[in-house]
């Protein structure tokens, strides 16, 4: 489309994450899959509000990855969304899947996050294409984010791979004009046809496979050689840079001029047309986000690159530092003046989760915790969480110190509700079987918050609305063999911390159930709690509950005193509770309880 | 010419949302355009920064503002203006709400909000201008309008006709809150001097 101001307003204004979506539909996607997971989560909504397309949020990235895979096997076009470390998650099937190959193109984005904006590493996934044998694209703005998630479809059925497209935050997040068409309608690929030299992954036939695939990325090179998804952009031939994704953007701002050879294909790579794009420049740079992934493997083409200082290994690129990569001018200081202070993400006002935390910390538990909104419960005031690993390591954590240290050790382990379900219960079922003592709080918040208020299996609900069968997690606990389980409501913080209390001194392992919803799910507000400022000895009991309605006000007092923010208070009485002289209490005329 | 408007603020303001019409403003006019914002754990009450880049004439190619390259700045609080004041030009037109917001962090010991934040951004040299926009739109009866009062005030910046933030609007929000919100831009747009 000729780029006209009316063509520009014929378009749309999509996300990378809408764009990858649109580009699914329109390629005849039947299935979409995945976990949410920053900054991917968005994809399957806006798929599945297109329409047309079966999708699901599954328990977890590698049950999504293996239900694509039969998807595929069936002969539909299969999309799966994860963010870079769910890719860990999913590998198992994934390496294999690199052997079989498809039948219906199956498409896994890979969203990365550098400067791990929402994420515990940055780990750059561009190794896993090279590790797995599997083709990735980068796109680079929303219009390429649809267009490469159409042309990974063609070649992965073509190919007979999966593919893989890496958007990155600033893709992922980043709106921009798209054009669109009409969803093409595919059939199912072929009857359902039994190949087991091809789907049954046996030493015998992974042989003949191995070979095939060492043939299939020899295709792919040639392709890359010629292909337009690989770009030359000559200008100014003093400079040369070799890029891809959003990298190119900083760079094309940062040197307009300059000469480019604009990688859509960022493995495999044709050394051929690097080889030629190097022999028209005179100074040749790779402009990379994370690892010197590019960079390693045109230096072992034979290629000349220039160094840049190992600094800019780290975190996302921007404009400034491309060009102090290249050209040495120092980035424009941009720091802000050193007495503001932060502003980190908090627990909300009225979150059922810092009760829990006010609780472990009075108990002086050492918590072992997990992924989600929980996570920040380690932030002062609360300072109650003292480890996060990965998706599900906190429960096994517990397991293992107090394999070490004994039951009496007071360890907890705090898991979110989505993340039990994704990959807590094989811990349950291992701290039971191998004659474990923990104590696993589920914070069971009925969603997936920290990611935006996605259904879950506990919750009943699928991603298309229809109702689920809800994973009962008292009778779960149960049948893995912890008899001691127990559901408390975290406002009430009486019953919460007896419920804690015994089941920490408990030698059995046990769950307790902390069951309340999401405060950002809850629609009406109960009333703020009454302060009686004569009463207030201001002991900063409330101001340590780190919740943002309160905060503390000097008045010239010998201390200063709490102040409520009514229009952020929900009312969930917590700072009540802590209160140990009854300055600040239920409102008149509310029901005793606040049930 | 591509120019650059920063909206910064504290996650829950409307940010995504104000920096979302004007990005729709901008393709309906016929320009290119360009957005960025992360979502996430900073949006748990933390700081917000959205980018909008766009150009009746120029392809644009970063999503992200080059540094310090803002020359219009629309702080829904204070403190977040003056945290990002450095990524604006030494002229950008600063559009800054008076109310604060105080971040948690102040009870923590040696932490305080300083008192100069207004003060400090007009000696930064940049074209301030103080908005009450939660002032107005609880005037309004819609104190969660806020953010369209911002946008309302930073349309008197930018070249564009009325029926275009109007469309932009309509496409963005929900239709039972539309036409307060348009109340809102409206009382925004008069807050603000022509020419500042």
């Amino acid at each position: 489309m000729a780029d006209t101001a009316k063509d520009r307003r014929e378009k749309l204004l999509l996300s990378g994450n809408e764009a990858i979506a649109h580009g699914a539909w329109e390629a005849g996607v039947r299935f979409g899959s995945g976990y949410p997971g920053t900054p991917s989560s968005e994809i399957l909504p806006a798929l599945n509000e297109l329409g047309e397309v079966y999708c699901e949020w599954s328990v977890n990235e590698k049950v999504a990855l293996e239900a694509a895979a039969g998807a595929s096997i069936a002969g539909a076009r299969c999309l799966v969304t994860m963010k870079h470390v769910g890719v860990n998650v999913a590998a198992d099937p994934l390496f294999t899947m690199s052997y079989t190959g498809v039948e219906g193109g199956l498409v896994i984005i890979s969203a990365d996050d550098p400067s791990m904006h929402s994420s515990q590493n940055e780990q750059d996934n561009r190794h896993y294409a090279r590790a797995s044998k599997v083709p990735m694209l980068e796109p680079s703005d929303s219009q390429e984010a649809r267009d490469f998630t159409m042309r990974a479809f063609e070649l992965s059925e073509q190919f007979d791979t999966p593919v893989f497209l890496r958007p990155v935050t600033r893709i992922c997040h980043s709106d921009g004009l798209v054009e669109v068409g009409e969803r093409a309608e595919v059939p199912l690929r072929g009857e359902l046809q039994k190949q087991p030299e091809k789907y049954v992954m046996i030493p015998a036939y992974a042989r003949k496979r191995r070979v095939f695939m060492a043939e299939r990325t020899r295709a792919l090179v040639e392709l890359a050689e010629h292909d337009e998804i690989n770009r030359e952009e000559m200008g100014d031939t003093s400079l040369g840079i070799i890029t891809s994704g959003a990298a190119y953007t900083y760079a094309k701002e940062a040197f307009p001029e300059a000469s480019f050879l604009k990688l859509g294909l960022v493995w495999p790579l044709s050394p051929e047309r690097i080889r030629r794009f190097a022999e028209q420049v005179d100074r040749l740079f790779v402009i990379e986000e994370l690892d010197p992934f590019l960079t390693e493997e045109i230096l072992a083409m034979g290629v000349a690159v220039e160094r840049v200082d190992e600094s800019f290994r780290i975190g996302e690129l921007t404009p400034a530092r491309v060009r102090e990569m290249i050209a040495g001018e120092p980035a424009p200081d941009t720091t802000a003046d050193e007495d503001l202070p932060p502003r980190p993400p908090t627990l909300c006002a009225g979150c059922p989760h810092r009760s829990v935390f006010t609780l472990l910390r009075k108990l002086k538990a050492y918590v072992t915790g997990d992924i989600g909104c929980y996570t920040l419960g380690t932030l002062p005031p609360l300072q109650a969480l003292h480890t996060c690993l990965c998706m599900g390591a906190g429960i096994n954590e517990a397991h293992g110190m107090q394999k070490v240290r004994g039951h009496e050790a007071p360890v907890v382990a705090v898991i979110g509700d989505s993340t039990f379900t994704h990959s807590g219960i094989t811990g349950l079922v291992n701290i039971a079987y191998n004659a474990g003592v923990s104590t696993v709080v589920i914070v069971d918040n009925r969603t997936t918050a920290m990611t935006g208020g996605q259904v879950h299996p506990g919750v009943g609900e699928t991603l298309s609305g229809m109702p689920g069968r809800a994973l009962d997690f008292e009778a779960l606990a149960r049948a893995v063999g912890v008899e001691d389980v127990r559901v408390v409501d975290p406002y009430d913080m009486a019953a919460t911390e007896a419920a804690l209390r015994e089941t920490m001194a408990s030698p059995e392992p046990s769950v307790v159930i902390a069951r309340r919803e999401c405060v950002l799910m809850v629609r009406e507000r109960r009333p703020a709690p009454d302060f009686d400022a004569d009463r207030c000895t201001r002991c900063g009991a409330c101001i340590r509950i780190g919740c943002p309605a309160l905060w503390a006000e000097d008045d010239g007092g010998k201390r200063p005193i709490p102040r409520i923010n009514t229009a952020l208070c929900t009312g969930c009485l917590m700072c009540a509770q802590v209160c140990p002289v009854d300055a600040l209490k239920a409102p008149e005329g509310a029901q005793e309880g606040n049930q | 010419m591509v120019r650059n408007v920063l909206l910064t603020g504290v996650g829950g303001q409307g940010i995504i949302t104000a920096s979302t019409v004007l990005a729709q403003a901008c393709r309906l006019a016929g320009w290119q355009v360009k957005k960025s914002e992360v979502h996430g754990m900073s949006q748990r009450g933390g700081s917000v920064n959205s980018y909008v880049r766009f150009s009746a004439d120029e392809q644009i190619a970063s999503p992200l503002i080059p540094e310090g390259e803002a020359e219009m700045m629309l702080a829904f609080e204070p403190l977040e203006g003056l945290r990002q004041i450095r990524q604006a030009t030494p002229d950008a037109v600063v559009l800054v709400e008076e109310r604060r917001i105080v971040p948690v962090t102040v009870n923590m010991p040696g932490v305080t909000y300083p008192d100069d934040v207004i003060e400090r951004l007009v000696a930064s040299g940049r074209r301030v201008t103080v908005v009450p926009a939660s002032a107005t739109a609880v005037e309004l009866g819609e104190s969660r309008a806020a953010n369209m009062v911002m946008l309302g005030a930073l349309a008197t910046q930018i070249e564009l006709a009325d029926e275009i933030w109007s469309e932009a609007a309509a496409l963005v929000l929900k239709p039972r809150a539309l036409e307060v919100n348009l109340r809102a831009f409206e009382a925004g747009r008069q807050l603000v001097p022509a020419g500042v």
